[in-house]
Formats: structure tokens, C-alpha cells, sequence
């Protein structure tokens, strides 16, 4: 049951994000981005990352891709400008490490364990302990990125004549 | 069965796709949505780690998952900013084509 849905779920994000990088209309890809970040949700729950699944939903598939369509459509593209794709060998030949790569690295992780299902792990509770006991110092540093973004963001798109 | 090899496999998969979007098209955000495909991929490696090596819960704390809060955090600031810089792009030069913003190449 676990391996059909892992199969199910990593088909569907693989796929997703495949149209996400090759549909030509902008908007379109934001569409398939935000499908393959709902498997990505569900990969998530097979982790026993609930929470993290909740905050995937939530935060990337909510408010990212949102503010993506959002300025999608302010920019607004005419339809010659949707680009097509173009193959150049540096990009196969960059892929094609960096997958080799990846594969030697996981044959040197060793003989394949089964993995059991804790239902624990991921729980808000124990991910709270962690993160305002041991992580309560860059939990507090990434509150002054976000401060910094939005200050940033404000400054960056006032038009000059508002000032 | 499935095993952290699997997600691993997955993970170096989606990052992958994720860098051909982000040398394949020119529209710059096209390339931030291909940058947060890779993000999201390294997420997945993250967790997948975290429940190889912390299968029991209270022996190791779960540094994985609350490391994917950090990176989603820093995507969601990193993102916000990106995509203020694109508008002030489009509204200055009328282009959301990288090709056609090379000021700064040598």
C-alpha cells in the first residue's frame, strides 16, 4: 500500500514538474508547480512529515505560487513573447553529472534498509520541542530575514513619485 | 519496499529537471519557479535523511524536518524579493527575458 502510493506520488510530481519546466505559457507552469508541490505534500505524509506536509500546502502551493501568478499576470506576456525550449549540450552535459553523480552517492549509502513507519516523528510537538529549544536562535535569525524581505520588497517596488 | 535510496533517487531526479528549468528558459520567472523546483527538492533529500536516521522518535531529534522549515522560510523572503526585482525589471525595460538583461556580464 505505501509503495503503491509512493510510486503513484513520485510518478505524479515527476511528471508535473516536467510540464512545470517545458509548458510554454507562464501560467501554465505556475499550474503544474502547484500540482506537483500537492505530491510533493503527499510524499511528505509517507515520510511521517506531517506537519512539514501541512506547512508544504500551506506556504509553497498557497502563498509562493500565488505571489508567482501574481506577477505573472501584472508582466503579462504577449503570446509571441511565450518562449519555446532550447537544448544546449552545456545543459545535457550539467544534468548528465550531476545525475551520475547523484547515483554514485547513493550506491555508496549501502545495502537498502526497510524503512519503518513512526508516526511520532513528524508531530508538531516534538518538531516545536526541537525547534525552540536547540534552533531557537536561528528560529529568532529568521525572523529578522523575513522582516528584512518585506522591508526589502516595500522599498524596492514604491515608485518614486509616492515617495 | 520502498528505502532511502528510492527517495534520494526521486529527489536527485526533480533537482535535476529543476536545473535544465533554470538553463533551459529565459523568462525570468520561469527561472525562480525552476530554482524552487530544486528547493523543494533538496526538502524532500532533507526529510528522507531525517527518517533514515532518526527512525525511533526521541533518539535523535528531528533536525531534517525542522531544517526544511528554515529553507522554506528562506524561500518564501528569497522569493518575495526575486519577484519585486523581475516587476522593477519589467516596468524599467519592458523585458522579463534574462537574455536581453546582460548589463553586469563581462
Amino acid at each position: 500500500m505505501e509503495a503503491l502510493v509512493f510510486w503513484i506520488a513520485a510518478a505524479a510530481m515527476v511528471a508535473f514538474t516536467l510540464l512545470t519546466i517545458a509548458a510554454r505559457n507562464p501560467v501554465y507552469s505556475a499550474c503544474f508547480m502547484i500540482l506537483s508541490f500537492a505530491a510533493t505534500a503527499a510524499l511528505f505524509v509517507l515520510l511521517d512529515a506531517y506537519l512539514i506536509a501541512a506547512v508544504e500546502v500551506l506556504v509553497y502551493a498557497g502563498a509562493i505560487m500565488v505571489l508567482f501568478l501574481f506577477v505573472i499576470m501584472l508582466v503579462n506576456l504577449r503570446e509571441s513573447e511565450h518562449e519555446g525550449l532550447r537544448l544546449n549540450p552545456l545543459m545535457v552535459l550539467a544534468a548528465g553529472t550531476f545525475l551520475a553523480l547523484m547515483s554514485r552517492a547513493v550506491k555508496d549509502l549501502g545495502p537498502a534498509v526497510q524503512e519503518t513507519p513512526n508516526t511520532l516523528v513528524g508531530t508538531p510537538g516534538l518538531l516545536a520541542d526541537t525547534l525552540f529549544s536547540r534552533y531557537v536562535v536561528p528560529f529568532e535569525a529568521v525572523s529578522g530575514l523575513l522582516l528584512a524581505a518585506i522591508l526589502g520588497t516595500v522599498v524596492l517596488a514604491r515608485r518614486k513619485e509616492d515617495a | 519496499m520502498i528505502t532511502v535510496q528510492h527517495w534520494l533517487v526521486l529527489s536527485g531526479m526533480v533537482f535535476t529537471l529543476g536545473l535544465c528549468g533554470v538553463m533551459m528558459r529565459r523568462n525570468v520567472i520561469l527561472v525562480m519557479m525552476s530554482v524552487e523546483i530544486m528547493l523543494n527538492a533538496a526538502n524532500l533529500a532533507l526529510v528522507a535523511f531525517n527518517k533514515h536516521l532518526a527512525p525511533v522518535a526521541g533518539t535523535v531529534p528531528p533536525d531534517g524536518q525542522v531544517l526544511v522549515f528554515f529553507t522554506i522560510a528562506v524561500a518564501a523572503a528569497e522569493v518575495a524579493v526575486a519577484l519585486v526585482i523581475a516587476m522593477l525589471l519589467f516596468r524599467r525595460l519592458d523585458t522579463v527575458n534574462v537574455d536581453d538583461v546582460a548589463n553586469l556580464r563581462w
